[in-house]
């Protein structure tokens, strides 16, 4: 068992992880100017395998650069970086007082590693936008869209039937049970922006023929990349409604488009709208007040903050709080963080943590942190001490 | 003999610092019958930060020129900041041509009909015909994403926005001079002020004291044709000082604490302590390789007196940087490092630290003369980095928590400082093994000891301070590590030491290999300071130039063939490490 081990205990395997390591995080920073970060996190430091194109060494003012390479992602490194360490301490386990330093700081990598897996698979980020004197009861995810059908005729309670975002932009022809009509994905726009009547462009103009939204036109455009200061991507579609085999007409989608158009099949109203993906939650949160302060005599910003409501029937919660920069608000095992705000300062956008794995970071960094400290102090304190010959 | 050793670096000590301090204590003056020596103390606020004018008129004349004062033509004197500031904001008629508008770009000036056979700069009245082209051209330039600008196009921006700054101040825009009443807590602007309410006592009183200005220096014109007398001109000029007398004195009852604030600012302004501090290094490492050459040649005594006085420049630069630090601290309230000017300053200060402690254990020299180096060359970075304005600028919001400031940003800027100092002797082992046979056995070992020891030390205070950028970013927007440019920039100096020293331990690399890869940290550690910062993406994409890009390849330029020398085979190297042959048989 041990000799089986102790290739993957070996030094020579540790300093090949960091190298590598090293080159992965390099690409994946350089890859982040021309793909989103959410991309880069994805196909870099949460695969198994990622190829890495030549290009993005090279700035594309300069030249197109073709070809690329496999090389291993964030997850084989990290689970490689997790057994070496493991094999490690198997083989050459000794407990000696002056390797304390070195075992607690492995154990702390141990569980940073382990961290940043809870991290990459049980975390959960969403926003709120709350205008004032708004409540909400929902968390939007601003990476994923859903094409939301709402049917309002039962006084009661509204029946929504939504289609995620995958089905949308992979499917051509959709169908389900509760609906009676088929929807045709005619064009999927990850990313767009929505003209009206005067601006669109030429040959974008009439793709839709029905609903509010068909004197508009929506263009695709690149992929938000957080350059620029856009990182939210806007995504739209064009779609054909049959009922049965007669032509509805076709409409533009657009989460762009606040309002939902509404449609009617066989004397039923359908309210129909993209929009980013909601996870309704058991608390709700009033926007008081939300203030974006500035600078004497400039543009910048000093502060934003929001004056919330919290309630939560569930859990007897009913107060006021306030969220600023640096001073979020936590409830429910869930964090909230002032993130944005409307135009003219009409609302707030909360982004809306909930990572189960939170707390791990800190703890596993103190454990490092103490492990190299009594590490090199055990070693460096005598080296220093002794007189400067 | 060896007194001099002693008493030569302590006079040269005591040189430096009254070189370092004289206008401290002896403050520059501007002469002439009017009291710009008050008017440039009185608080005002700019870019939201309460600042004497001097500070406003300094920190516009470098934006505009380059320069703090405007050279005087055909044997004028000099026209200091403040002078042209008054001028500009009170009688702008003759302002209009001093010359102070820097322009170096051949189609800018094509652009603006100019002629720069023979200057760089241009007076407001030689360009104000080109003025709408010009701003038509920087509204095309700035459609334009910044990375994908010609050096047109942003020489172009660059001019327009001094333009735009050159009218704010001179239509009195920015900055506010009324300071905050009763009724207002925030500064005001005088010109909205005094069209809006022109019966307001402090928008009246500003008016007065300008207008004062204005009236004095036409008196002056007045006398020269015979029109006044002397008397005249000494009353106005007396009603001025007497306006800025008043002025100083509101600011005095209602901001008691900004009037000692703008007093220490001025002498700061004055003084430049991180100017003289490169004088100082710059001293410090000739002395120190001077020390070094005549330790080859077995001049014991004079190595050693020049060895003295290199630690004691050195000694002098860190003083006075310190105490240019303390400044800056006390006058932004905030912790030493908040944007990449004073983190370049930091970083220098504290090699500083490294180098002096290095030389009372090892007494080579090396730690000297390698923090000279690395303290001159940040605080040219520095210059060149706070040369577009104030350098104590306002926190965007989200960084606005001293807490943070204070701990992720210190511990992880003394992370780069020591990862570039070990980097830095590495570079010192290498040249002196390769081209002097100064190092041999024991020598050798005991510099890479210390470079070794740097680095552990570098590798435990970078973890510490990525960690606490990491429980930052948890607390402001609930992710421990986002794989931001400049967390990853961080994570690869993490990497790269503990790299180094996994491969020691490991017996894959022996002092060479150390030094190479300490080398290596170098590129690593310029790249997440400086290079993150300029790809524009991510949360820490501030700071972005065209020039600094070039300087970092440059620089990695440099590294990568020190590298590539590194791996020169030993027995090109003058410097033999090997142990002595005789020696070796007789073990």
């Amino acid at each position: 068992m041990l000799n089986l081990l102790k290739p993957l205990a070996s030094l020579k395997l540790t300093v090949w992880i960091f190298a590598l390591s090293m080159f992965l995080i390099f690409a994946g920073t350089l890859a982040q100017v021309n793909q989103g970060i959410w991309t880069v996190i994805d196909t870099y430091f949460r695969s198994l395998f990622v190829r890495i194109e030549f290009q993005i060494f090279v700035p594309q003012s300069v030249g197109r650069v073709p070809g690329a390479i496999w090389f291993p992602g964030g997850l084989t490194l990290g689970v490689a970086m997790f057994v070496n360490l493991i094999a490690a301490h198997a083989v050459r386990f000794k407990f000696k007082k002056n390797r304390i330093g070195i075992i607690l700081t492995h154990f702390g990598v141990i569980l940073l590693l382990v961290g940043e897996f809870v991290t990459g698979f049980a975390a959960e980020e969403g926003n709120m936008t709350i205008r004032e004197g708004e409540t909400v009861n929902f968390v939007e995810d601003i990476r994923e869209a859903e094409l939301a059908i709402i049917d309002q005729s039962d006084p009661e309670e509204d029946l929504v039937i939504s289609i995620p975002q995958w089905k949308l932009s992979q499917e051509n022809m959709i169908t389900n049970g509760m609906l009676p009509f088929r929807i045709e994905v005619t064009e999927w726009l990850q990313n767009s922006q929505v003209f009206g009547p005067a601006q669109s462009p030429p040959d974008r103009v009439g793709l839709a023929d029905t609903g509010a939204a068909s004197q508009l036109a929506a263009v695709p455009i690149e992929i938000a990349n957080g350059v620029d200061g856009a990182n939210v991507d806007v995504p739209s579609m064009y779609a054909t409604l049959y009922n049965g085999e007669e032509r509805i007409g076709s409409f533009l989608f657009s989460v762009y488009l606040s309002q939902p158009q509404l449609v009617e099949i066989d004397g039923r109203d359908y309210w129909i709208e993209l929009r980013f993906k909601r996870t309704y939650k058991d608390y709700q949160l009033k926007l008081i007040d939300f203030k974006h302060d500035l600078f004497t005599g400039t543009q910048m910003a000093r502060n934003y903050s929001s004056q919330v409501q919290l309630m939560d029937e569930g859990r007897n919660v009913d107060r006021e709080v306030l969220i600023y920069m640096n001073h979020p608000l936590r409830h429910a095992g869930e964090t909230f963080y002032q993130s944005s705000f409307l135009e003219n300062d009409e609302g707030t956008v909360l982004q809306v943590v909930k990572n189960p794995g939170w707390l791990i970071p800190y703890l596993s960094c103190t454990i490092v942190t103490l492990g190299m400290i009594i590490h090199f102090g055990i070693r460096m304190v005598p080296a220093l001490r002794r007189k400067p010959s | 003999m060896k007194s001099s050793q002693r008493v030569i670096p302590w006079i040269v000590f005591v040189l430096a610092m009254i070189y370092a301090s004289q206008k401290v204590f002896m403050p520059e003056r501007i002469d002439g019958p009017y009291d710009l020596n008050t008017f440039r103390e009185i608080a005002v606020s700019a870019k939201g930060r309460t600042k004497p004018i001097d500070t406003v008129a300094r920190n516009g004349l470098m934006n505009i020129s380059g320069r703090q004062s405007i050279q005087g033509e055909y044997g004028e004197e000099d026209l200091t900041a403040i002078e042209w500031y008054i001028e500009l904001a009170t009688v702008p008629t003759q302002g209009l041509d001093r010359k102070v508008f820097r322009i170096d770009h051949p189609d800018v000036l094509t652009l603006a009909g100019l002629d720069g056979e023979d200057r760089t700069r241009f007076s407001y009245n030689e360009i104000k015909d080109a003025e709408q082209e010009i701003n038509r051209q920087a509204e095309l330039a700035s459609n334009t994403k910044a990375k994908a600008r010609d050096p047109f196009q942003r020489a172009v921006l660059v001019l327009a926005q001094r333009l735009s700054l050159y009218r704010e101040l001179s239509s009195l825009g920015s900055p506010y001079y009324l300071p905050p009443n009763e009724v207002e807590s925030e500064w005001r602007s005088f010109i909205e002020v005094i069209n809006m309410n022109p019966q307001d006592q402090d928008a009246q009183r500003v008016l007065q004291l300008l207008k004062s200005y204005r009236d004095a220096q036409r008196m002056e014109e007045a006398v020269a044709s015979g029109e006044a007398t002397q008397e005249d001109l000494d009353e106005a000029i007396g009603y001025f000082n007497s306006m800025v007398a008043a002025q100083h004195e509101v600011i005095k009852a209602r901001l008691p604490g900004e009037v000692i604030k703008s007093k220490l600012e001025v002498i700061k302004n004055q003084a430049r302590p991180f100017v003289s501090a490169s004088a100082l290094y710059v001293m410090a490492f000739l002395a120190g390789c001077f020390g070094l050459m005549t330790t080859q040649l077995k001049k014991d005594t004079l190595s050693k007196t020049l060895l003295g006085t290199m630690t004691s420049l050195v000694v002098a630069a860190f003083i006075v940087q310190t105490i240019g630090i303390i400044a800056r601290i006390y006058l932004q309230g905030r912790p030493p490092v908040t944007n990449l000017y004073s983190s370049a300053i930091f970083v220098g200060w504290f090699c500083a630290i490294i180098g002096l402690y290095i030389d009372r254990h090892m007494k080579l020299g090396l730690g000297g003369i390698m923090a000279s180096v690395i303290g001159f060359g940040t605080l040219i970075v520095a210059h060149n980095l706070g040369s577009s304005g104030d350098t104590m600028e306002m926190m965007q919001a989200v960084l606005d928590s001293n807490f943070w400031l204070a701990t992720h940003v210190v511990v992880i800027t003394i992370g780069y400082s020591a990862t570039f100092f070990a980097g830095f002797l590495s570079i010192a082992y290498l040249l002196l093994g390769i081209f002097t046979s100064a190092l041999d056995r024991e020598r050798g070992k005991s510099l890479v000891k210390m470079i070794y020891g740097v680095i552990c030390f570098a590798t435990v205070l970078s973890f510490v301070g990525t960690v606490l950028g990491g429980i930052w970013a948890d607390q402001s927007w609930g992710r421990f590590w986002g794989w931001d440019a400049k967390e990853n920039g961080a994570a690869l100096i993490v990497f790269m030491n503990l790299l180094i020293l996994h491969a020691r331990w490991g017996g894959m690399i022996r002092d060479r290999g150390i030094v190479n890869l300490a080398i290596a940290g170098n590129i690593i550690t310029a790249w997440s300071w400086f290079g993150t910062n300029m790809l524009g993406v991510g949360l820490h994409s501030y700071g972005f130039t065209q020039s600094a890009m070039f300087w970092l390849i440059m620089f990695v330029l440099s590294q990568l063939s020190l590298i590539s020398l590194g791996l020169l085979p030993m027995k090109y190297w003058r410097s033999k490490f090997e142990r002595p042959e005789v020696a070796a048989e007789s073990e």
